[in-house]
């Protein structure tokens, strides 16, 4: 029973008041600034970092790992309660979440949300404990040809994101991949789509479109309708989730979490792409997809639950192998560094307090989260009951705040503004912006990925279907294409026979 | 009344007289802002953070850090090339600010825009190779690379990072011709070398030195002029074989041009002192870095003769063609 006595050790640790006291800043202050769009847990804990220089390496690790999860929690309140996506990963959230509260059903949604996501947390959590160094080890045999062929089959299941017209959601997809594109080219660093302007250099923030085509196009739309029928009504039917709902969100919080930890463990992966995954998977099996985008439960229990794994694995390669998969593991890297600790496989042996204490603080700061979060629901709920033309500025303001912090950059806003405009146009011409955006992550990572296995395959294309790995991929891409085409074909058929 | 307005009016110019030989001496009376121009998290955000602490102290006032990410430095670094020379903005440089302009469309001077106050340290990279590749030197390296031209990889943080250049400097002193390829960031590219999908990486201490004591790395050079005190047993890479190589990046504090010179030697002063803490030493250690001190005249030579060298491996390794 080694793995009961460390996690009992670990709770010894987690449990000190003073360890106790850093988890909770951490998880609070991860969903203020996981509520607020664009600022992230990136510039937060970069911040704070010179801060946790004077208190031990153990308290320091739990709260900015507070930070890091709490953000994922908050996320999500704000992309059900108004559409905002306070993280890149609630861009998922906002389909099906803030339907529900259109509906009266903020209150279900957030409180699945959060089940879903301690769900998560715990999973992960035991997974970092269990499985953590074989399950770092494999993730290193995926290299540019496995992402590549990964994310071709992320981008062909998307199809199944459209909303109605086909056609239009493929070109909102094409769309999101050409946005992609703008930026430095990542092979030769030439400048595309720039325009000679030295801010789009970098590319388009996520954040900003996701802000813009979500939040400021809902606003915009709202304020078209009459008074009366803008959304925010006061009949919010319950605060808690029905059985009904549990039943519905039980098999997506499992499978979202399972996906969620698949992609969490892989490095080579951003943010959003689990959560949509898990939407896309969702909706796929679903009796009847057509609820979906329509305040379907399943489409936020499943990415709620696939986005909180995937924040909890990406501790994996970090903590067993000294690896960063995200830009926040290398902040926490930089932080054992300046502690004195050289992060590595040995942490584990050498530093068991540290690494079992984080480990058992994520669970303690999971189910703070949920204790937090839960009796909160009302206050957020009545939120609702305010006024739109005193919230709308505020919402307005909020993510000006947000995105004007990602890189003090006042261009950002205009852009936000013109990608609210965009958001607008296409909500009231009937296309839907998921598409887009998922088209906007998957695009840059794909064709970084294609160039290096070119790259490195010195131009055979074999490369893709020579390695195991991706083979399996691009079978089970050409197993999804066939699966939707045959309906179409079936349909085809019988009407010849016909 | 005409006489009143004009009496106020040379007063309000002896005021001015006044204010600009007084404001050196009782600079600063306001807080200071400090254009770090990467987003936060990088070297550049650590250095400048730590800076920005340790000076607040001894300067008075707050010292304000001001991230302004963007198109590798240039957006920063043009923001404070734009803003009034009072000693109230200051810049921090790294080797990226002789770089930016031969890869970016730049509407600053990279000399004659700034006031150079002060360097801070400097830090090399280790050259390090994945374990499994048959060779235990720079020199085995080199031979192995010109025995099999172009079949070798090299992993970078991106088109025109630090480490990119380093390794195009290293392939032109070795005569060598490795493949280039470029991740997002220092962390995939470690991850590619240790996965053993690219042989080597040209890194920084910190990121890499665990990897090397774990053995998922193995060192063969360091890229600075000395061996690092982090890794006393690591030969430089011009002592293991191409000589003259170096590779240095440093972090060092500009202010925009026109700062009245002795507001610049206060602040080259306070630096000074700031460099000496026990504090900065030891934080500067864990990075792989060492503090360096140099006059201000100095660091402004250093500065050119660094825009020289990059300028020219940047045409020379025709990276932006």
């Amino acid at each position: 029973m080694d793995l009961f006595d460390n996690l009992l050790f670990g709770f010894g640790v987690a449990f000190s008041l003073q360890n106790l006291i850093y988890c909770f800043i951490g998880v609070l202050l991860g969903t203020l600034i996981g509520v607020l769009p664009g600022i992230g847990p990136l510039a937060t804990i970069a911040m704070l970092l010179p801060l946790t220089f004077n208190v031990g390496p153990v308290a320091a690790l739990i709260m900015l790992a507070g930070i890091y999860y709490g953000a994922q929690y908050g996320g999500s309140t704000t992309a059900i309660l108004v559409n905002l996506p306070g993280e890149t990963s609630a861009v998922v959230t906002c389909i099906d979440g803030h339907q529900m509260a259109r509906q009266g059903r903020a209150g279900p949604a957030l409180a699945i949300a959060a089940i879903g996501s301690f769900f998560a947390g715990t999973v992960g959590t035991l997974l970092i404990a269990l499985f953590g160094p074989p399950l770092a080890e494999m993730a290193l045999k995926f290299a540019s040809p496995e992402y590549f062929s990964l994310m071709l089959m992320g981008l062909v299941a998307a199809a199944v994101l459209a909303q109605g017209d086909m056609v239009k959601s493929l070109a909102m997809v094409v769309l999101g991949l050409l946005l992609g594109i703008v930026g430095s080219d990542v092979n030769t660093g030439i400048p595309r789509f720039s325009f000679g302007m030295a801010e789009l250099t970098d590319g388009i923030g996520f954040i900003v479109i996701a802000v813009g085509v979500f939040a400021v196009g809902e606003i915009v739309t709202n304020l078209g309708e009459p008074t009366e029928r803008r959304f925010l009504t006061a009949k919010i039917a319950t605060l808690f989730p029905t059985r009904e709902d549990l039943r519905r969100s039980l098999w997506p919080i499992l499978r979202g979490t399972g996906i969620g930890a698949f992609f969490g463990v892989l490095p080579g992966t951003g943010p959003a792409i689990a959560s949509f995954s898990s939407y896309m998977v969702e909706k796929k099996l679903a009796a009847d997809p057509s609820r979906f985008g329509r305040g379907a439960i399943e489409g936020v229990a499943g990415p709620e639950s696939a986005n909180n794994a995937d924040a909890q694995c990406k501790f994996i390669p970090m903590l067993t192998l000294g690896l960063p998969a995200s830009g926040v593991m290398a902040l926490m890297l930089g932080a054992l560094t300046i502690q004195g600790i050289q992060p590595g496989p040995q942490v584990m042996t050498q530093k068991p307090d540290l690494f079992w204490g984080l480990v058992a603080s994520m669970w303690i700061g999971n189910l703070m989260l949920v204790v937090l979060n839960l009796p909160l629901i009302g206050v957020w709920v009545r939120l609702l009951k305010v006024p739109y033309r005193l919230l709308f500025p505020a919402i307005m303001a909020f993510s000006a705040i947000g995105i004007y912090s990602v890189n003090n950059s006042p261009f950002e806003i205009y852009l936000t503004a013109a990608f609210g405009i965009l958001g607008f146009l296409w909500i009231k011409l009937g296309f839907s912006p998921a598409p887009l955006l998922l088209g906007f992550v998957l695009g840059p990572m794909m064709e970084e990925n294609l160039r290096r296995a070119m790259l490195t395959s010195h131009g055979n294309a074999a490369v893709f279907v020579t390695r195991p790995l991706s083979l399996a991929f691009i079978v089970a891409t050409v197993l999804i294409l066939l699966v939707m085409i045959a309906p179409a074909v079936r349909r085809r058929r019988d009407a010849i026979t016909d | 009344m005409s006489d009143r307005r004009s009496l106020m009016l040379s007063a309000a110019g002896m005021l001015l007289a006044l204010t600009t030989t007084v404001a050196a001496q009782d600079y600063p009376t306001k807080p200071v802002r400090l254009i770090i121009p990467f987003p936060p998290g990088g070297s550049n955000d650590v250095v400048g953070r730590l800076i920005a602490t340790q000076l607040s102290e001894r300067l008075g006032k707050q010292v304000v850090v001001d991230n302004r990410g963007g198109a590798g430095g240039t957006i920063g670094t043009e923001i404070a090339s734009g803003t009034t020379p009072d000693g109230y903005t200051l810049l921090v440089i790294s080797i990226a600010h002789a770089v930016g302009p031969a890869l970016y469309p730049i509407k600053y001077d990279p000399i004659k825009s700034f006031t150079p106050v002060s360097i801070l340290a400097t830090g090399p990279n280790v050259l390090a190779v994945n374990p499994k590749v048959p060779v235990n030197s720079v020199k085995e390296l080199v031979e192995l690379a010109k025995k099999k031209p172009g079949e070798l990889f090299y992993a970078s943080a991106g088109v025109g990072s630090f480490q990119h250049l380093s390794g195009e400097l290293f392939k032109l002193m070795a005569g060598v011709n490795v493949v280039h390829v470029p991740f997002k960031g220092g962390g995939p590219s470690m991850i590619d070398v240790i996965a053993g999908n690219s042989q080597y990486v040209l890194s920084s201490l910190i990121q890499t030195t665990p990897h090397i004591k774990s053995g998922k790395l193995k060192a063969l050079g360091t890229s600075g002029t000395k061996r690092s005190p982090v890794l006393p047993d690591v030969p430089t890479i011009a002592e293991g074989g191409v000589h003259g190589y170096e590779a240095t990046n440093w972090w060092g504090i500009v202010a925009p041009a026109g700062t009245p010179p002795a507001i610049v030697a206060k602040l080259h002063k306070e630096l000074a002192a700031v460099q000496d803490s026990p504090e900065i030493q030891k934080q500067f250690a864990t990075q792989g870095a060492s503090t360096v001190k140099m006059s201000s005249e100095e660091f402004a030579k250093f500065i050119g003769q660094e825009l020289a060298k990059w300028g020219r491996v940047v045409k020379d390794a025709n990276i932006r063609p």
